[in-house]
């Protein structure tokens, strides 16, 4: 199942695909969440804390700075950029803007 | 002359918080041009305009062909584009809208072209500027909010709010000329202590969490034209007390 959750800023986004997530997780789905806002806050939503949150390394960040080829799957990504959150749910951050430029 | 831009996270309040003090200051007889460049309506509900038309058509900017480069250039000079094309709101506010999707256009290219000419020669001598940029962290200093020299980050006093106005205060446009201050907003009690501890920014006032201000959105009118919203409102007083302070420590140029 893929779910993605849309509506305007501050309506609940995060909150609501966070307790999804882990609802799912605790009743022994296999989950992955991708934050893919890019003002990400979803590891807040799940439980991670602040620095925790603000400390995850980007997807987008991850792939550019690889110098091996791009064979990575998507899973083998999810697996080395990703990070646990409580119940067993798997966050992954998309991207984080981190300098004010055109991206 | 202010010149303000308002950025935070999603739902802080820019919108509402911007358009009632471009109002205040325009019912002191001042001149006040608001930027919307939000995609999401508010600050024209806040200026009493409802969702209008108020972009910048085609024909503000003249095609120059230059072999197979087409690039557009503003027809007027930036002070007569903003006299035919911005709305006039209530109180005498100006309004000048930017990246509304109103159906299915073709581009957004051509009137993007115009408006970003707009904002790099703004007429600062002429008008008080307020800006509304977008929401969250990865548009409002791409080019939107260079213009300003204060920006206000409107902060809801949680976690993610924190920690969304560290990130903007982090990309904001620095230099000698540019001041970043802190509204909190939806605050109660001790709220601005609070994020004035947990960001390390400079806090001009807390807007408190008020019915009246939350029936005014439910209802998708103005707070000043709101009937719950008394004249000595403790919201309003709070906005007020914001556009003071604006204005007793306006930037010199």
């Amino acid at each position: 199942m893929k779910i993605a959750v849309v509506g305007k800023g501050g309506s609940g986004k995060t909150t609501t695909a966070a307790v999804v997530a882990r609802a799912m997780a605790r009743s022994g789905r296999s989950v992955v969440a991708l934050d893919c806002d890019t003002n990400p806050n979803l590891g807040l939503s799940l439980g991670l804390g602040d620095a925790g949150t603000d400390a995850l390394v980007t997807l987008r960040d991850s792939l550019d700075e690889g110098t091996e080829e791009h064979a990575a799957t998507w899973a083998e990504i999810i697996e080395r950029f990703g990070v646990d959150a409580p119940d067993g749910v798997r966050l992954a951050v998309v991207s984080r803007i981190e300098e004010p430029e055109p991206g | 002359m202010l010149n303000v831009a308002f950025v935070g996270k999603g739902g802080a309040g820019k919108s509402t918080i911007a358009g009632t003090m471009a109002r205040m200051l325009a019912r002191r007889g001042e001149p006040v041009l608001t930027i919307d460049s939000d995609p999401m309506p508010g600050l024209s509900v806040a200026l009493g305009l409802g969702t209008p038309e108020a972009g910048l058509p085609d024909d503000a900017t003249v095609a120059e062909v230059d072999g197979e480069r087409t690039t557009y250039r503003l027809r007027m000079t930036p002070a007569e584009s903003i006299d035919a094309y911005a709305a006039t709101g209530a109180d005498g506010v100006r309004y000048l809208q930017f990246g509304k999707l109103h159906g299915h256009v073709k581009s957004l290219g051509r009137s993007q072209a115009a408006f970003r000419q707009i904002i790099a020669d703004l007429p600062r001598e002429q008008w008080h500027v307020i800006g509304d940029l977008p929401g969250g962290t990865r548009q409002p200093f791409f080019g939107w909010g260079d213009y300003a020299d204060t920006f206000v980050i409107v902060v809801e006093p949680n976690a993610k709010g924190l920690l969304s106005a560290r990130r903007l205060a982090r990309l904001a446009p620095k230099g000698e000329k540019r001041r970043i201050v802190v509204v909190v907003n939806k605050a109660r009690e001790g709220d601005a202590e609070l994020v004035a501890a947990r960001t390390g920014l400079e806090v001009i006032a807390a807007v408190p969490a008020k019915e009246h201000f939350r029936d005014a959105d439910r209802a998708g009118v103005a707070p000043l034209d709101h009937l719950g919203v008394v004249a000595d409102d403790p919201g309003l007083d709070a906005v007020r007390s914001v556009l003071d302070n604006l204005l007793g420590k306006v930037v010199v140029q």
